[in-house]
């Protein structure tokens, strides 16, 4: 027997056993995945785990491409994008922070990156989990992220490249990728449109796998490659095909992802600097304040744009490719504020979603409803 | 009656529905197929005061019964679906109606009037039943044609 088999068996039993413990509770599983590899540690055999975690973390970037691509942006409301204005405002005051920490100006602006981008898969999970995707702030937060992963991914094809000639390759990549879609794009759909699900369930993975490790072999970065191919899958119609059938697997690929990340976490934070510790305060800081006004000016009442600040909280996929970016490219403090910046907000976050509306009635003192609810609780008090 | 739509990425779409009084009904329908429904009071713009989770077939038949597919009020008559000249009706037969025990090769059914189905309770909808069907107390007959063909066959029963 091959021994990624006892590996695999380990993870998913203790990433069952997780997901089992606080599904009573109400609360979501993702961070638990996360605490789970970072209890465990290095007994868990992360290297025999592979390439499972690694297609995770390409397959949730196909996905948010797939999700909150460009083409987003013509359906998205005025009060989305003043929100996502404030929500950009993090950036400058991002890189501002970077260059007092003594980071030049690009480990700065990967700084800056870091802590803008909060986790559309995260979020969109705590939120469908949670039984949210009816209240008003949650429309705004989801507009919000649609312009955050525009961003980060053109950020991250400028900074990913290994030198001039990397960007160039990446953004010349980018760009055949899109003719390639604009003018063979329709005759592929009608072709595909008669392939059985299982065929095109490979199809997919076969392309954004191959994505990837081409942009990855023109010297840009791999998650630009998966996140263009969902983007381009959007752009051809293909949305709703590819996230039933991506589904199931890339869940399965993420759990593991954020297993291996918990796991590997302890390494990379041994020789944790105050500094570090205090960037990711800091970064956490930083956004509640800026998005509080976005909600402010996108509409919201009182007690929702508190709630669209605290969704904005978790940060997570893109976290960890600019992570693993700034340790390539000579950053380690940044690589070490970015997946601290992981470790904590997305179970602190968590606890702030599940717990905003409690929050709320504390922070503003509102005296109990009076009016009798007929039926049952709603979703969100 | 006004309703918005808005997209939800990463969930699926948002409609808002306000009624006359002021009321809302939100409905999210998820890309699972999952649907989400909340009620607001007029001027209740922060807390639903009722929600509820819908499955895909739960919602498809609520649907269904607000639409008056499976239902026609009495009161309101027979409903009709109107084709431009052309009408479809849903004919009951009810207990002690002439048409129970009768095969449809028998039914009196004038030129330009066409029977489409048989929706026998409990079993699968029988699209254009053959003469040898015999029809039973509870059985809904579409009947589509003409107007003045529908309206004689009807006259007749």
């Amino acid at each position: 027997m091959h021994p990624s088999l006892e590996a695999f068996a380990l993870a998913a039993g203790l990433l069952a056993l997780g997901a089992a413990l606080v599904h009573r509770y109400g609360f979501p599983p993702l961070p638990v995945y996360l605490l789970t590899g970072l209890l465990v540690g290095e007994r868990l055999p992360v290297e025999d785990l592979e390439p499972l975690p690694s297609l995770g973390l390409l397959l949730l970037l196909f996905s948010v491409g797939l999700e909150f691509g460009p083409d987003r942006l013509r359906e998205l409301s005025g009060k989305a994008i003043r929100a996502g204005f404030f929500d950009a405002l993090a950036l400058p005051l991002g890189f501002l922070l970077g260059l007092f920490a003594g980071l030049d100006p690009k480990g700065a602006l990967f700084l800056a990156a870091v802590i803008y981008v909060s986790s559309s898969a995260v979020i969109v999970k705590l939120i469908v989990d949670l039984r949210r995707a009816a209240n008003p702030e949650s429309e705004v937060v989801l507009g919000v992220l649609v312009l955050e992963d525009l961003f980060i991914a053109l950020l991250l094809a400028l900074l990913g490249g290994q030198g001039p000639t990397g960007f160039l390759g990446g953004v010349a990549l980018a760009l055949a990728y899109l003719l390639f879609a604009r003018f063979l794009g329709p005759r592929l759909v009608r072709f595909m449109e008669g392939l059985s699900d299982e065929l095109v369930l490979l199809l997919g993975a076969a392309f954004t796998t191959g994505t990837a490790l081409l942009f990855h072999a023109v010297g840009a970065s791999e998650g630009v490659g998966a996140f263009l191919s969902g983007v381009i899958a959007a752009g051809l119609g293909l949305r709703e095909r590819l996230e039933h059938l991506f589904g199931p697997v890339r869940d399965l690929g993420v759990a593991l992802f954020f297993l291996v990340v918990g796991a590997e976490a302890l390494g990379l934070l041994q020789g944790l600097t105050p500094l570090a510790a205090g960037l990711v305060l800091l970064g956490l800081l930083l956004k509640l304040p800026l998005n509080h006004l976005g909600g402010a000016r996108a509409g919201l009442g009182r007690k929702r744009r508190l709630y669209s600040a605290l969704y904005l909280v978790p940060r997570g996929e893109f976290n960890l490719v600019l992570g693993a970016l700034a340790l390539q490219r000579g950053y380690p403090l940044v690589a070490q504020v970015a997946v601290l910046l992981v470790l904590v907000s997305v179970p602190l976050g968590a606890l702030l979603i599940r717990f905003a509306p409690e929050l709320a009635r504390l922070l503003y003192q509102e005296a109990p409803r009076k009016r009798p609810r007929p039926g049952g609780p709603p979703a969100s008090p | 009656m006004k309703v918005e739509e808005v997209v939800l990425p990463g969930v699926g779409r948002k409609y808002t529905i306000t009624v006359q009084s002021g009321d809302r009904i939100v409905i999210v329908v998820h890309n699972s197929g999952k649907r989400e429904l909340q009620y607001f009071e007029a001027g209740e713009e922060d807390e639903p005061t009722v929600a509820l989770d819908l499955t895909d077939e739960e919602a498809r038949e609520l649907g269904a019964i607000l639409a008056g597919v499976l239902f026609h009020p009495e009161a309101v008559g027979d409903t009709q679906s109107k084709l431009g000249a052309k009408v479809i009706e849903w004919i009951k037969v009810l207990p002690g109606s002439r048409l129970a025990g009768k095969k449809v090769g028998d039914l009196p059914l004038p030129p330009g009037a066409h029977l489409l189905a048989v929706d026998r309770p409990g079993a699968p909808l029988l699209p254009h039943p053959g003469p040898e069907v015999v029809l039973e107390v509870g059985d809904t007959l579409v009947v589509a044609g003409t107007r003045e063909a529908v309206e004689a066959l009807k006259r007749s029963l």
